[in-house]
């Protein structure tokens, strides 16, 4: 019985030995790859930098594109350096893109990956400099019932078709998230998208409207405070009400007005709640705030003013 | 020779904006931006340190202090950064940073920036 046992410990410590040493091969396989990713990726972007800056109208040669993952790495190279810099002769990058086949190499993932990883090839294709044939192929992906692959179809689209921008958007039919606003602010940053924010402003699709008031916010545009009491006024869209109403706060606007006052009247309370801590941030003085807000919410803001939570509003 | 730091911990972020103020005739160091940062500026007298990085409650003064020893006005500091809040961007001037600006940047600008700055220290 005894040598039974032992016979057991033996195989079971033998066993446990033999997953210890696939698990070290294991991770020292993973980190030699990533080690290697990491140099093939800084070789790439010398290459791009040196082909951007050299603009003999030649296309570079890239190392070891055969090797598995590295027309990914490539791709991921182009897309940051288009995503972090704007200016660029984008003629170079989509010399590079077209001689590579990588857009036809993205759209091949695309087809054939699912979910999230899907919407991660999509993002790619945005990034990279693509014609409108590509834009037409990500149509379908449009109507996807996951949220990502929908949005990040119609950012190719938008990257490849800027001038139909306007129309895109307005045919998107989900409200976009907050999100999904600041990356076409980032295609917008990288004058991919122009920056007109009075038709967006006054646009009656409430997605316009939405990236019109992000432009406002991020750029401070003081101008656009006609237009937002105006919006607050008519109240065509009331579920941006609450944000026109953080852009004015964020533009330091008075907000003793009549618009202003009808306007938080409508608002929820939990929506009342998140003005004012809105308002904190941008350091509105308590003292008129009897006019718009009541008592109760009157001694909250204090309360905000007063306690450290100032600072992490 | 004028020395220039970039301090990322994004590695990517570090060698596009190297690779950009190449051939400027200034040598060129990259770390990341915690501790190796600090340690390299106690070390060397910088020119100029471009930092990558601004994180959410992040203090300009704190940055300052890390890097230019009190009473110098050396080195400039530039910060690039994605975050927009005016409140980031004032508290870190107001603390002495020299330059902000957020990303996507123009890499011409940034060189143009970067020589107009070492030619006024060089003077």
């Amino acid at each position: 019985m005894n040598s039974f046992y032992m016979i057991c410990a033996a195989i079971a410590a033998a066993t446990a030995g033999v997953l210890l040493v696939m698990l070290l091969v294991e991770t020292l396989r993973r980190r030699r790859e990533l080690w290697r990713n990491d140099i093939l990726r800084r070789r790439y972007l010398h290459i791009v930098m040196f082909a951007l800056y050299a603009d003999d109208g030649a296309v570079p040669r890239f190392p070891m594109l055969r090797r598995a993952g590295a027309r990914l790495l490539l791709a991921e190279t182009l897309a940051g350096v288009a995503a972090m810099t704007y200016g660029l002769d984008m003629t170079v990058l989509r010399r590079i893109v077209k001689a590579y086949g990588l857009d036809r190499w993205l759209l091949r993932h695309v087809r054939r990956a699912q979910g999230y990883r899907r919407a991660r090839y999509l993002a790619l294709l945005a990034s990279l400099p693509v014609d409108g044939t590509v834009a037409r192929r990500v149509v379908h992906y449009g109507r996807s019932r996951n949220r990502s692959v929908r949005f990040q179809a119609l950012a190719v689209r938008l990257a490849a078709e800027p001038m139909s921008a306007l129309r895109l958007l307005a045919d998107y039919a989900w409200p976009l998230t907050e999100s999904e606003t600041a990356q076409i602010m980032a295609l917008l940053r990288r004058g991919v998208l122009p920056v007109a924010y009075e038709p967006l402003v006054a646009s009656p699709c409430s997605n316009l409207r939405r990236v019109g008031l992000c432009i406002v916010r991020q750029f401070g545009i003081e101008e656009a405070e006609p237009l937002l009491l105006r919006m607050l006024a008519d109240a065509r869209t009331p579920e941006l009400d609450a944000e026109a109403l953080r852009t004015l706060c964020m533009l330091r606007r008075p907000l003793i007005r009549r618009e202003v006052r009808d306007c938080v009247g409508r608002m929820s309370a939990s929506e009342r709640r998140v003005l004012l801590r809105c308002m904190v941030c941008e350091d509105y003085a308590p003292r008129f705030l009897h006019r718009i807000f009541d008592e109760g919410e009157c001694g909250y803001y204090e309360t905000m003013v007063k306690s450290y939570k100032r600072c992490l509003a | 020779m004028q020395r220039i730091l970039i301090a990322s911990d994004d590695e990517f972020a570090r060698e596009l904006i190297r690779l950009a103020l190449g051939g400027l005739g200034a040598e060129v160091r990259c770390s990341g931006c915690g501790e190796a940062m600090e340690s390299l500026c106690a070390r060397v007298l910088f020119d100029l340190v471009i930092v990558l990085r601004t994180a959410p409650f992040f203090c300009g003064r704190e940055l300052i202090g890390r890097l230019r020893p009190e009473g110098l006005r050396r080195p400039a500091i530039y910060a690039i950064s994605w975050q927009q809040a005016e409140r980031t961007v004032l508290s870190l001037l107001e603390c002495g940073v020299d330059q902000y600006m957020t990303f996507p940047i123009s890499l011409q600008r940034l060189r143009a920036k970067v020589a107009d700055n070492l030619t006024r220290m060089r003077l």
